[in-house]
């Protein structure tokens, strides 16, 4: 699609900002273009990072999970995150990498738990590790906000 | 919008008898608010001979809210605190009887002459941060100052015993994630499994707690004088410093962990508090209460997006909520929760 998309969307937040907004009269309608827009303006960056963010932190899950043999995890948690370290992304599509991203997740929750239970060095020292890729996915998903008082 | 002021005029004419000709003018939608539907209005009518006018705000239940109360909460909570000086508007009329507006509303008065800050502008004061600050934090000291009892608000809310109050709002707020998240959540449950790991202090008295004392719930005017404070919603019994926990969160200071509400220096926010409150803060207990701060939002983001994503509210700020609000949450919360793993690591 040309032009971009991240263009379009962009040059159409200025548009509904900066042309229609202002010759709005009733105050909800003008609060409800201007939210619009400034969603359109965060989308622009979504549309153009969005699979590679969630790709990246689904590789990143399943190194952690990698790094789970010999802490000694209850039941078949190991096996559990074993195979999830092996699998691999059923596409592309935002909807399937949301998917896996959610699975993983749930299983990070679970392995969380499981070391905070466990409570030895080599646990903790992962549970920070996690922490830490939490902290880094969290400040990559981070949005932009457009400067606009 | 014509129905709403014409059902609005016969409800009105239906609580004043004295009053002829009763006619609802100038009726518009604000914005934001997105807990309930809330309308800027005047009310005309005539009485004993002259024609009266008054400008009215009416707050609607919304079909599907950005959170969940009984609208009467906070109409109890203004009733109780507009004779104690904490400025609110004053309240007129709560209706549970659907068939006037088809959900249940109650009226108050409109504050003239003042605006509401964006909680989202980099500097929403201006100029009037330094008058406006010590005013946001000596209120908020004052209704941490008031007797529950004493103003009426001690009968009609639950009262949890002191060394409760944390668990009692963590358990809804977790509850609230799990019911609506539609994606894991590991900031937020790794954060509450740490606060349940970690209670903090009790208070030494049960206060009253806003709920959503923060930059955007509050009127002020031209002069930087606030005139009204407003959304008492999530008004509970509890600690008081989950209410100053929340005001200061940086999602209300543009992620400005040093001038909380974007207005004044933290310590002397804080210092503002104790004097009006007349409460010493306990450093552990505030700590605990600035992580909950942050789930509890993120509990209200989540729910907003699940809302949306349902179809039951498809008002923007619902999803901008979602998206923009989680986003600053998850950020602040894992950063600080890893600030602790390493400290737990080292």
């Amino acid at each position: 699609m040309k032009p971009d998309v991240p263009l379009v969307l962009q040059h159409s937040f200025g548009k509904l900002l900066l042309e229609v907004a202002p010759n709005l009269t009733a105050e909800y309608a003008v609060g409800n273009t201007s939210v619009i827009g400034l969603m359109m303006f965060m989308s622009a960056a979504e549309f153009e990072r969005g699979a590679q963010l969630r790709a990246e932190e689904n590789a990143e899950m399943r190194a952690i999970f990698e790094e789970t043999g010999g802490l000694g995890l209850p039941g078949d948690l190991q096996k559990r995150f074993g195979a999830a370290a092996g699998a691999r992304e059923a596409s592309l599509l935002i909807s399937d990498l949301d998917a896996e991203n959610d699975r993983l997740k749930t299983l990070l929750i679970e392995l969380q738990a499981a070391l905070e239970e466990l409570d030895s060095p080599p646990a903790r020292k992962l549970g920070a590790r996690i922490w830490g890729f939490l902290r880094q996915a969290a400040d990559k998903r981070k949005l932009p906000y457009p400067s606009i008082g | 919008m014509e129905e709403i002021a014409e059902k609005f005029a016969a409800y009105l004419s239906h609580k004043m008898p004295q009053a002829s000709a009763m006619a609802v003018e100038g009726i518009s939608r604000i914005h934001g608010g997105a807990s309930r539907e809330t309308y800027r209005l005047t009310a005309r009518w005539q009485e004993g001979g002259k024609e009266v006018s008054r400008p009215l705000i009416l707050r609607r239940d919304p079909v599907a809210s950005l959170i969940e109360t009984e609208r009467d909460l906070e109409f109890n909570a203004y009733r109780a605190f507009h004779p104690t000086g904490v400025p609110v508007p004053e309240p007129l009329f709560l209706e549970t009887d659907e068939k006037w507006l088809e959900r249940s509303f109650f009226v108050m008065e409109q504050i003239e002459g003042c605006q509401a800050a964006s909680p989202f502008s980099p500097d929403p004061y201006g100029d009037l941060a330094p008058k406006i600050g010590p005013q946001f934090f000596t209120i908020l000291g004052k209704i941490a100052a008031q007797d529950p009892d004493a103003i009426g608000l001690g009968e009609s809310m639950e009262k949890p015993a002191p060394e409760e109050c944390w668990k009692r709002e963590l358990d809804y707020w977790e509850g609230e994630i799990d019911k609506d998240t539609l994606i894991a959540q590991p900031i937020a449950k790794g954060a509450i499994r740490w606060l349940r790991r970690n209670p903090p202090p009790p208070p030494k008295e049960l206060r009253v707690v806003h709920g959503d004392y923060r930059t955007g719930n509050f009127l002020f005017n031209d002069a930087g004088e606030i005139k009204s404070i407003l959304d008492w919603e999530m008004c509970h019994l509890g600690d008081p410093l989950e209410d100053l926990a929340w005001a200061c969160d940086p999602l209300w200071a543009f992620e400005n962990e040093e001038k909380p509400g974007g207005l004044l220096p933290r310590a002397e926010a804080l210092k503002l508090w104790e004097e009006a409150s007349g409460l010493t803060i306990d450093s552990k207990a505030f700590a605990w209460w600035e992580i909950f701060a942050m789930v509890k939002g993120l509990a209200i983001w989540i729910s907003a997006g699940k809302e949306y994503q349902a179809g039951n509210n498809t008002d923007p700020v619902m999803a901008l909520s979602s998206w923009y609000c989680t986003d600053v949450h998850n950020r602040l919360l894992s950063k600080r929760m890893q600030e602790i793993a390493e400290e737990d690591a080292a």
